[in-house]
């Protein structure tokens, strides 16, 4: 794995800030070009991805944070979202089982969330789904080498993520 | 700051997606946070005191129904508290002979620490004002 750099993504809300990771030599962040492909007018499913950017900038961003609520689809060392499936009520479904697309995360705490790529999942598990299994392989090797640095203290969280020098 | 990306996708966002966005948060958060408070420990378990049989629980927990109202209905009154609320507007007659609407809204934005916060408009036909 090459080299990355950690950066805001979204720092405007008042529950929760946003980091993203970034190639070194890549013009945009990992989770930027999840929002650019599936979020282009032309994407079949561009409606689901403004709908996830929604509610990753507001609902989590500025009213409840990085909650259990909505941070409750484990992913091996990270998470997914959207959120699982409420399936008590059929209005709070569609959101989750019937939802095509999958933003891999990590969560620092339920201030601070590292979101990654993602994709469409449409097997019965993320590494079958073949648009999202490579970003799978990749999240489990951004969580360790992020989790390695925040035990290292080369990584530090004081309110923000911040690399110690 | 927000990523150029993030900024011009929600500009692009309809009110509609938006809205369903945040009722299904509200809705998501609300339900736990009754379930919790009423130690039904789970959602499977609070379908079973419902007193539905195997395969309604089963159609129930799949969401293979179309009575979206009535669910809410049926889990209002399993919870015991309100899931969701409906502005009500109340219109009424001043000493001065002003006819003035009173719309209340409750349960507006729940937040996780389960605080309500209430916010009325008064409105009439000589003066708009919205107190909050």
């Amino acid at each position: 794995m090459n080299n990355f750099v950690i950066e805001i993504w979204d720092d405007e809300g008042n529950a929760c800030i946003f980091y993203t990771v970034r190639w070194e030599d890549a013009q945009y962040s990992e989770t930027d070009k999840f929002f650019i492909k599936y979020g282009d007018d032309n994407h079949k499913y561009h409606k689901e991805a403004r709908e996830l950017a929604y509610l990753i900038s507001e609902v989590i961003g500025n009213r409840y944070g990085a909650i259990d609520d909505f941070i409750d689809r484990v992913k091996n060392k990270g998470h997914a979202l959207p959120p699982k499936p409420k399936k008590s009520i059929h209005e709070i479904e569609s959101l989750g089982v019937h939802f095509p697309l999958r933003l891999y995360c990590y969560r620092i705490n339920n201030k601070c969330l590292i979101l990654f790529n993602g994709g469409i999942k449409d097997e019965r598990t993320d590494q079958q789904s073949k648009d999202i299994s490579a970003k799978f392989y990749d999240l489990q090797s951004f969580v360790n080498r992020i989790e390695d640095a925040l035990r290292d203290g080369i990584l530090v969280y004081n309110g923000k993520l911040q690399r110690r020098h | 700051m927000k990523s150029k990306v993030l900024r011009d996708l929600l500009a692009k966002t309809p009110a509609e997606s938006k809205i369903f966005v945040e009722l299904y948060a509200d809705i998501v958060v609300r339900v736990n946070q009754l379930i919790r408070e009423k130690g039904y420990g789970s959602q499977k378990a609070l379908a079973e005191k419902m007193g539905k049989k195997p395969s309604e629980i089963s159609k129930w927990l799949s969401g293979n129904h179309n009575f979206t109202l009535r669910s809410l209905a049926k889990l209002t009154a399993e919870l015991g508290e309100p899931v969701i609320n409906v502005p009500k507007r109340h219109t009424f007659h001043l000493h001065s002979e002003k006819t003035v609407s009173m719309t209340v809204y409750r349960n507006e934005g729940a937040k996780a620490t389960g605080a309500f916060r209430s916010a009325v408009s008064v409105s009439s036909p000589q003066s708009k004002s919205k107190v909050a």
